[in-house]
């Protein structure tokens, strides 16, 4: 004889034209979300930095959860700047873990509500159980539990919010920090001229291709209800989930607080963020098409981690988004082809266009 | 000590797990019977009498067996409890951590270098105050590789915040088992508890255990009750982050949680003889120590053949008595007096590797030369023997080697080196090499 395991089922948002809202005034008054829960289970009184991309991510992500949630938060500048002895901003249990357990910790109260609802200990439902995890935390030193976690199919979500470096310690690279972004353990010199080297890790795809079982989606903060909307999906796939969230750091990448949303549109539109959801049934990627397609110096020169690329940077870049547009399904316009030609660019702090340029060390 | 630093009230009450139809027919068909199992196997048999909820297990020898019986209860139906295969030991401690938060009653282990891998879990483990449970079967660290045991493993977290403690025998294992959760989960103590045995020697070397009635076990262990669990009931936040000024008060609690633990030691330990009718000393076990000039302080499975070798050793005439400690955290500073009083020279068996410290030689001897030192009055004698490294056996003979070094430093009034490593002087002494050199003790 066991208790039997009640599960959550949390209705989805009207999603039409909201999710995949454009650039035009009409697609920007989609934004406003009357119809979202009042209540905010990340209260005010934090700490995060003006314009921080994680917290709206936090903060949308426990509105779509609601109040009968267990969160999990790694180390990272989500743990440092939110969690403050004899002061939290959750209304909802939650619990810091090392930075490598955010995958195995989870899991472990995942198990403990599995047994303990089964074995009459705990009287409620399954909680909505998640953990967001920093970049670093989720692709890097804690991948291999985060891996764990999905293959083992705990009945949770698993969120990394991606900021691209190690913020909380001072801006230091990660393997999602972008081919060229500036952090202060990828300087910019004369040796190295375009910092960082390396191509980011592909991560959503990396967890989505290994774990078949799993629900995996990517999104940004620059479509709250598609980022509701996954977080709920997510939440209510019986098994594990992954969600790998966009969320751009003031502070690391240089550019103006107001710009943190925008920024979650651009690097959609410029092709360097695609947004796709993985269903396991089917075991098929439903990508998304933005309505606009920019150059991605649209969305390089907004940011002062950028500011010293040189035109054969910028068309690495350019490269890679094309490829991007590519593997999503969507033509290539001529223009963005031709800008794959580094004699295409200029170097990217003279683009005329271009958002001034805080030229000052990402910490 | 209260361990809660605001007014959250009462926390929610957890029910008693319910035991599956299997487990129940399970158990009563072994109540009272006496069942030929080794130390891996008795420690299972205690998580399924402790009705574990979470079990997180991580491969490695020679541990490995009790996570191979738990699996195994669970396939038979036996044991209802979620089984993690974790990627890692680090995985496998916080994935315990997780499940004792939110108030599921947790079980773990490791082995050598599984042990360390997973290090930065205990600091963290016992400072949130989760009383999880990890079993331990001895095995020396790399390099190079060696599946012997060595108690080193586990002595690297000594100081971690984990209630410790050595058994000797499959039954003990058993028992130490239910008895350290007991302690662990009481609210006065909220600690992590590592229930440890030596690889091999006592891991995979049967013994008979006795196998009580489920009811017994359940009214000597109530269902698990963390005051502060994760549960959306009431909703807490752990771990939130300090300022300096913030650390010592936590520290200072986390200390004086393991000092209240030797009184919640004392009577669970009393209360478990009362239930079960196995009496064990509260601390230290201490056998022909009466009149005893020279005594041997040890701790883990080698203190059977150290019982025999005194044994002996008495009947040729020589004074000799053995303290076997059978908690090391918290260190039973006291109790070890006690039992030492009126012996003169003490010689600590070292199964392990404490290099560059102030004995030259093992972790042990720095406890017990330090609760020694504390003494009123005349202080013994204090060297140490580092014998059975590696998993080697300590035979009958070294014992009585010891003995003849304990002898000659009352004579000499001094001990001759802080450390012998036992088996290698003469020998290599014969042969024109090099002894290892400790620097000699001056005479107190």
């Amino acid at each position: 004889m066991t208790f039997e395991v009640i599960r959550q089922q949390l209705p989805l948002f009207e999603e039409d034209g909201r999710a995949a809202a454009t650039d035009d005034e009409r697609g920007r008054d989609l934004h406003y979300l009357p119809d979202l829960p009042e209540e905010d289970p990340y209260a005010a009184g934090h700490r995060t930095c003006a314009g921080c991309g994680p917290a709206i991510q936090y903060r949308w992500v426990l509105k779509a959860a609601g109040q009968d949630t267990v969160v999990a938060g790694p180390t990272g500048c989500m743990y440092v700047a939110n969690s403050t002895y004899l002061c939290t901003p959750y209304t909802v249990p939650w619990a810091h873990t090392p930075i490598a357990s955010g995958g195995s910790f989870t899991s472990g109260v995942a198990a403990g509500y599995e047994a303990m609802i089964r074995k009459g200990r705990y009287p409620g439902p399954y909680p909505n159980i998640v953990v967001m995890a920093g970049d670093g935390s989720a692709a890097d030193i804690g991948i291999g539990s985060i891996s764990g976690a999905l293959y083992r199919n705990h009945d949770a979500l698993f969120v990394c919010y991606d900021n691209e470096c190690y913020a909380n310690t001072g801006i230091q690279t990660s393997p999602t920090t972008p081919y060229a972004g500036m952090t202060t353990f990828t300087p910019f010199g004369k040796a190295i001229p375009e910092g960082k080297k390396l191509p980011p890790k592909n991560l959503a795809k990396m967890m989505a291709e290994g774990h078949p079982h799993c629900y995996v989606a990517t999104t940004t903060v620059g479509y709250p209800v598609d980022l509701m909307n996954k977080t709920r999906k997510g939440l209510n796939h019986v098994g594990a989930a992954f969600l790998h969230c966009y969320t751009p750091c003031q502070k690391g990448w240089v550019y103006q607080t107001s710009m943190t949303v925008e920024l979650g549109r651009r690097v959609v539109e410029s092709g360097l963020w695609p947004v796709w959801e993985y269903d396991p049934q089917e075991r098929t990627y439903r990508y998304f098409h933005p309505p606009v397609q920019r150059p991605v110096t649209d969305y390089l020169a907004m940011q002062g981690r950028f500011g010293h690329m040189l035109p054969e940077h910028v068309a690495v870049t350019q490269v890679g988004a094309n490829r991007n547009w590519e593997t999503i399904g969507m033509e290539v316009p001529r223009v963005l082809r031709d800008l794959e030609d580094p004699a295409r660019h200029q170097r990217l702090a003279d683009e005329e266009y271009s958002m001034p340029i805080n030229r000052g060390v990402g910490a | 000590m209260t361990t809660v630093h605001a007014d959250i009230g009462q926390p929610p009450r957890l029910a008693r797990a319910i035991r599956t139809p299997e487990g129940e027919r399970f158990l009563n068909g072994i109540a009272g019977t006496r069942v030929r199992q080794n130390g891996c196997a008795a420690a299972a048999y205690a998580a399924l009498y402790a009705n574990v909820d979470v079990v997180t297990a991580y491969p490695i020898r020679p541990y490995t067996a009790i996570m191979m019986n738990l699996a195994q209860f669970i396939a038979d139906g036996i044991l209802d409890a979620e089984y993690i295969h974790a990627d890692g030991e680090h995985s496998q401690f916080s994935a315990a951590f997780g499940a004792g938060s939110c108030g599921a009653r947790a079980y773990t282990g490791s082995s050598g270098v599984g042990v360390t891998y997973g290090y930065e879990m205990y600091s963290i483990i016992s400072g949130a105050r989760i009383p999880i449970q990890m079993a331990i079967a001895d095995r020396t660290l790399d390099p190079p590789g060696d599946f012997g045991s060595e108690h080193t493993d586990a002595l690297c977290t000594r100081d971690m915040g984990w209630l410790m403690g050595w058994a000797a025998t499959p039954q003990e294992v058993f028992d130490k088992s239910l008895l350290a959760y007991a302690i662990g989960e009481d609210p006065r103590v909220l600690l992590p508890q590592m229930v440890v045995q030596d690889g091999y020697f006592v891991s995979h070397i049967a013994g008979e255990v006795e196998m009580p009635p489920a009811e017994l076990v359940d009214d000597f262990l109530p269902p698990y009750q963390l005051p502060f669990p994760l549960n959306p009931m009431r909703p807490v936040s752990h771990g939130a982050q300090i300022h300096p000024e913030q650390g010592p008060p936590l520290q200072l609690e986390r200390a004086r949680a393991m000092e209240d633990a030797i009184g919640v030691i004392r009577a669970k330990t009393d209360e478990f003889g009362r239930v079960f009718g196995r009496t064990y000393p509260h601390f230290v076990e201490s056998y022909r120590l009466e009149d005893a000039e020279i005594a041997i302080v040890i701790s883990g499975g080698h203190a059977v053949t150290c019982r025999a070798a005194v044994r002996r050793l008495r009947e040729r005439g020589v004074k000799i008595g053995m303290a076997r400690l059978l908690w090391v955290r918290p260190f039973p500073g006291d109790d070890l007096r006690e039992a030492l009083r009126g012996v003169k020279a003490v010689g600590v068996v070292e199964t392990n590797l404490g290099l560059g410290g102030a004995s030259y030689g093992g972790i042990l001897s720095l406890d017990v030369t330090t609760a020694l030192y504390h003494q009123a009055g005349e202080r013994p004698l204090v060297t140490s023997f580092m014998a059975g490294l590696g998993g080697e056996t300590v035979p009958m003979a070294e014992f009585d080697w010891m003995a003849g070094k304990l002898g000659q430093a009352i004579e000499r009034g001094r001990v001759e080196k802080a450390a012998h490593w036992v088996g290698f002087e003469e020998a290599v002494l014969a042969s024109g090499g090099r002894p290892p050199q400790t620097p000699p003790m001056e005479a107190r």
